[in-house]
């Protein structure tokens, strides 16, 4: 071949490899451009602000590091308001007017699943923000990654697990709400108890705007279980614990899932009553309160980023994440097209020393985290139980 | 049968939360025609300013106990001078007139919520302290807490003091005399618009003691004002006329509301209210102790 | 008001069939999206102001049958493979039926009691499609196939505008003419005065029975509509707060007119994607916004914006 048609040849050959990089939305050489949103307003803006900061501080440290591999990461922020109609229209004009490299939001997993059917269809990666998940990673899809706090059936089995090997105890009540993470939390904890040889005497299913706990308490109390397995939010989670001790019912373990508790002292506070906090364990999936210096190093980091607000309970939920977001693409180099990421991403496994366990997927696996702790708060210290609890991946499904 | 009397009891005190809240709706209703939608946030309004008072400048329980609903009396009173004066007379489209009443307190129970969760504080759920704290009181195998004995005295005193402001005092009967009649009212004298805003100072105050009540038992969050439902249930059990149909419907909407997830299932409680509210509209609309429905005069 | 509709009307209509049909090859996703979802509040606003504008019965019942025509559509396609353009008129005529079923002991009540005891049967329909899971899935939301219309199938924005559209522009047609309709005059008389109504001949409550009726089957239409370019419904989008966005898209617009409706929609449709633009620190006081827009059009514009720019023409 003529040097002339070499020449050619080697031009056309850049000007394509330079197109395809080109074509891929969101990548250009000197910045990666990702979509983060979670609720920013609203009843669940809670469960948002301090985890989507505890991301954004990640990505601007990293930024100010250099970036990653020489691209620097720009951030398009959005409200999704955790409500179905809000998120899908947030990842519609992240998608295709803002033109992002991948999805990364969303708190609430009845929002998520509304988006899930866009994304799939447009091939963009998704990873969500910090819920938990379960609609939307079983079944798995390619695309969507998420739980990377853990799944409530996580939680569900963890604290049967728990409750049924350690404690040695044999009848479960189960009180949840009736909502979908009520719903995962349920399955996976009564398949866990009656695995384990245990009988699930009593199940409430209750609303989550509940007022008045005496019935389920009642019906539960007439069940005479010997640990109660709780998968309700912060405000009945309260109202649970009070009745209990009401009751005199307090030398019944008292088993709650993560998003009962959002800060311990609190919610000691708020139940008022040392006499029903005898005999309470909650999961959690970080080594946060384990470990006094990891807590310290993210606060001081959210500080230093935000020193207007004050980190709330809910702001390490944000961190596996983001961790995860970045590990993969530092992992990938400087070839970034979207499938090569869902690869990538899909190798994932990336241990910290801030989760309680490994952050991994694989093919047909879409839930990151699958072992967390149990703690027991007696309303001054927490002490972390020994023992690491791990879904098996069949409970609940 | 146990289970029963406890959800009996329970039931009772939380009934006179919701029948405290049921008498601010119908107070307002029976001076204004107005259907007040933010009944649930001054609720909240009330419990936030108590919880304020007492923990950020530590006033004792007593102090709060007077102040909070006096800050919530200012609300409702300022609230019809400043909107609901304005929105009077108004027609939404010709001659609709009740619509823009409605609309307005929609728009002011997203107001006060929207207000209050902006304070970062109140992401938190938060407790306020019982007026009585201490063990819980046993009735044999029934237990009961201080504070539902609190709420029940308090219930009780409110509704007698209702009952004696309207039926003897000079002021309450010029209000009941607004309420008929204000044409006639301002004929006779009787300054019908001040008139109008005590009465939304009175009823937001009670629903302001009704949240201080409520606190401490139900957990503050900016969401707590979705208690107004229950309300809205009992009064409507009260025709939305009568004061003691309010306590009453209070009352029998919390029995029955821990019957039904006692004996049915606790899926149910959440649409009780709701099913009692039709119920009772469709086989008596003027409530079991309203007065027979009465066209206005035209 | 009498007689046939003015053309402009109709030319109005076609240039919304139009802008269907064209506007999929020219804008993003996300702009098409936004302009279903704003075709989908115009019916439903329009039906909801057939009740509060048209004949004053503030009747909240409305979003019950909307999520009745989105269920019905959907399940309707799903489970017995009945398409779309038999399937959105069974829904909305089921949803027109427990509307009649609503309306006929419904209508007997007093403005309040009315309210409330719509309000209630909302929140039962919203229980009911949270709890009855075996058919609706419940809390854990009902993934939608696409549509099948005259064969085609409809599952994103972009083929689902041109159905929009032209669904769209039919029930604009339909209320041109019912609102000049002897129906539509006896609708204005109702609320105007009831006593009067009655006195010059007219079944006030056949009326309003027909009212709540039609405004059912509309939202019914709207249900239909959304299953075409959404693929997920969940309960809790079928509750208050899409009641009072609604509430907020008829007062501010103009209660009593379609011109107003559609001005109303475009405004608080509009509203929370510029909000989108806001600085972050604002969003949080997005609801505290919605709760003063509210109090502030109801003050200072009781006949909305449209109100503002014509004056009374006796409706």
């Amino acid at each position: 071949m003529s040097a002339w048609r070499r020449g050619f040849a080697a031009l056309g050959v850049i000007f394509l490899i330079g197109n395809a990089q080109a074509q891929t939305p969101g990548v250009t050489d000197k910045e990666i451009v990702i979509g983060l949103f979670g609720p920013l307003s609203g009843p669940l803006v809670a469960y948002g602000v301090d985890p989507l900061n505890a991301a954004r501080m990640v990505y601007e440290d990293i930024n100010a590091k250099g970036g990653i591999h020489g691209r620097k990461i720009r951030l398009v922020i959005e409200d999704d308001k955790c409500n179905p109609n809000e998120l899908v229209a947030v990842v519609k004009k992240l998608i295709t007017v803002d033109k992002v490299f991948i999805l990364h939001g969303g708190s609430c997993t009845a929002a998520i699943a509304a988006a899930q059917e866009y994304v799939v269809r447009e091939k963009v990666p998704y990873m969500m923000l910090n819920a938990a998940g379960d609609n939307a990673v079983f079944p798995a899809t390619r695309y969507m990654f998420g739980s990377f706090q853990a799944t409530q059936r996580v939680y569900g089995s963890a604290l049967a697990e728990y409750a049924i090997k350690t404690l040695g105890t044999k009848r479960a009540a189960i009180i949840v709400h009736d909502d979908d993470y009520g719903k995962a939390n349920l399955a996976a904890g009564k398949a866990v108890v009656e695995r384990l040889g245990g009988t699930v005497v009593a199940q409430e299913r209750i609303p989550p705007s509940i007022t008045d706990i005496t019935a389920p308490v009642l019906n539960i109390r007439a069940a005479k279980p010997d640990v109660i397995l709780s998968g309700l939010y912060p405000a009945p989670a309260v109202l649970l614990a009070q009745k209990y001790g009401e009751f005199g019912m307090s030398a019944i373990p008292l088993m709650q899932a993560n998003q009962g508790i959002p800060t311990p002292s609190v919610y000691a506070k708020n139940v008022g009553n040392p006499e029903a906090l005898k005999n309470l364990y909650h999961t959690w999936a970080f080594n946060d309160i384990a470990n006094e210096a990891i807590r310290s190093r993210w606060t001081g980091m959210y500080k230093k980023h935000f020193p207007e607000r004050e980190p709330g309970p809910f702001m390490v939920t944000g961190l596996p994440s983001v961790l995860s977001v970045v590990d993969t693409l530092q992992r990938m180099g400087r070839d970034l097209t979207r499938e090569k990421f869902v690869d990538a991403m899909e190798k994932l496994d990336l241990k910290t020393d801030t989760m309680t366990g490994p952050l991994q997927f694989g093919p047909g696996r879409r839930d990151a985290l699958r072992s967390v702790v149990v703690i027991k708060y007696d309303g001054v210290t927490q002490k972390v139980m020994p023992g690491l609890f791990t879904w098996n991946g069949k409970d609940g499904t | 049968m146990n289970l029963a009397l406890q959800a009996i009891a329970s039931g009772i005190a939380t009934g006179c939360v919701y029948a405290l809240v049921a008498l601010s709706l119908v107070i307002v209703y029976k001076s204004t025609d107005v259907v007040n939608f933010a009944g649930g946030e001054l609720v909240m309004l009330g419990a936030y300013f108590g919880l304020l008072l007492l923990v950020w400048l530590n006033l004792p329980y007593v102090a709060m106990f007077v102040l909070a609903p006096a800050a919530v009396f200012a609300l409702g009173a300022l609230f019809d001078r400043l909107t609901l004066r304005r929105v009077a007379g108004r027609k939404l489209s010709k001659h609709v007139d009740l619509v823009p009443y409605v609309v307005a307190t929609i728009g002011l129970s997203y107001l006060l919520k929207g207000a209050v969760r902006v304070v970062p504080y109140t992401e938190e759920v938060r407790r306020l302290p019982p007026l009585f704290s201490g063990p819980p009181v046993f009735a044999g195998d029934v237990v009961l807490q201080r504070q539902d004995f609190a709420i029940i005295v308090v219930t009780a005193i409110v509704m007698a003091g209702l009952w004696l402001f309207f039926g003897y005092t000079l002021a309450g009967k010029a209000l009941r005399a607004t309420s008929q009649n204000p044409r006639a009212a301002a004929l006779v004298g009787i300054p019908v618009s001040t008139a109008r805003m005590a009465v939304w100072g009175l009823s937001s105050a009670i629903a302001g003691i009704a949240g201080l009540l409520l606190a401490p038992k139900l957990l503050m969050t900016p969401d707590m004002g979705s208690v107004v439902m229950l309300a809205f249930a009992a009064a409507a059990v009260g025709g939305f006329s009568s004061l003691p149909g309010c306590v009453v419907g209070g009352i029998a909407l919390g029995v029955i509301q821990n019957l039904v997830g006692v004996f049915i299932s606790p899926q149910a409680i959440a649409v009780t209210p709701f099913f009692v509210i039709m119920l009772v509209l469709l086989v008596r609309p003027a409530g079991l102790f309203g007065e027979a429905v009465v066209l206005k005069k035209v | 008001m009498y007689g046939a509709p003015p053309r402009r009307q109709f030319l109005a209509l076609g240039v919304l069939v139009i802008a269907g049909f064209v506007l999929p090859y020219l804008l993003p996703d996300y702009f098409l999206y936004i302009g279903n979802v704003l075709m989908t509040y115009l019916v439903l606003a329009i039906g909801l102001d057939l009740l509060l504008g048209w004949t004053g019965q503030f009747a909240f019942a409305h979003v019950a049958f909307y999520g009745l025509g989105i269920y019905g559509t959907a399940l309707l396609h799903m489970r017995l493979g009945i398409p779309f353009v038999f399937g959105m008129p069974i829904a909305a005529a089921g949803a027109a039926l427990i509307g009649l079923a609503i309306a006929l002991p419904a209508t007997r009540l007093r403005t309040v009691y009315l309210a409330l005891a719509t309000f209630a049967f909302a929140e039962c329909a919203q229980w009911v499609f949270r709890t009855w899971d075996s058919v609706t899935r419940g809390p854990d939301g009902l993934r939608m196939s696409a549509a099948s219309v005259f064969g085609f199938s409809v599952g994103n924005d972009r083929e689902a505008m041109p159905v929009i559209a032209v669904i769209t522009a039919l029930v604009l047609a339909a209320t041109f003419y019912l609102v000049r309709s002897k129906l539509g005059r006896a609708f204005c008389a109702i609320r105007d005065s009831e006593h009067v109504a009655a006195a010059s001949g007219i079944d006030v409550r056949r009326v309003k029975v027909l009212a709540f009726v039609i405004s059912a089957f509309y939202a019914g239409i709207a249900g239909g509509m959304y299953t075409l370019f959404q693929s997920y419904v969940h309960p809790d989008g079928l509750g208050v707060w899409t009641l009072v966005l609604l509430l907020t898209m008829v007062v501010v617009g103009g209660s009593g007119s379609i011109g107003g409706m559609v001005l109303g929609v475009l405004l608080i449709g509009i509203l929370p994607e510029v909000l989108r633009a806001a600085p972050r620190g604002l969003l949080v006081w997005q609801e505290f916004a919605y709760g003063l827009i509210l109090i502030l059009a109801i003050m200072f514009m009781p006949r909305g914006i449209w109100g503002l720019f014509t004056k009374s023409r006796s409706a």
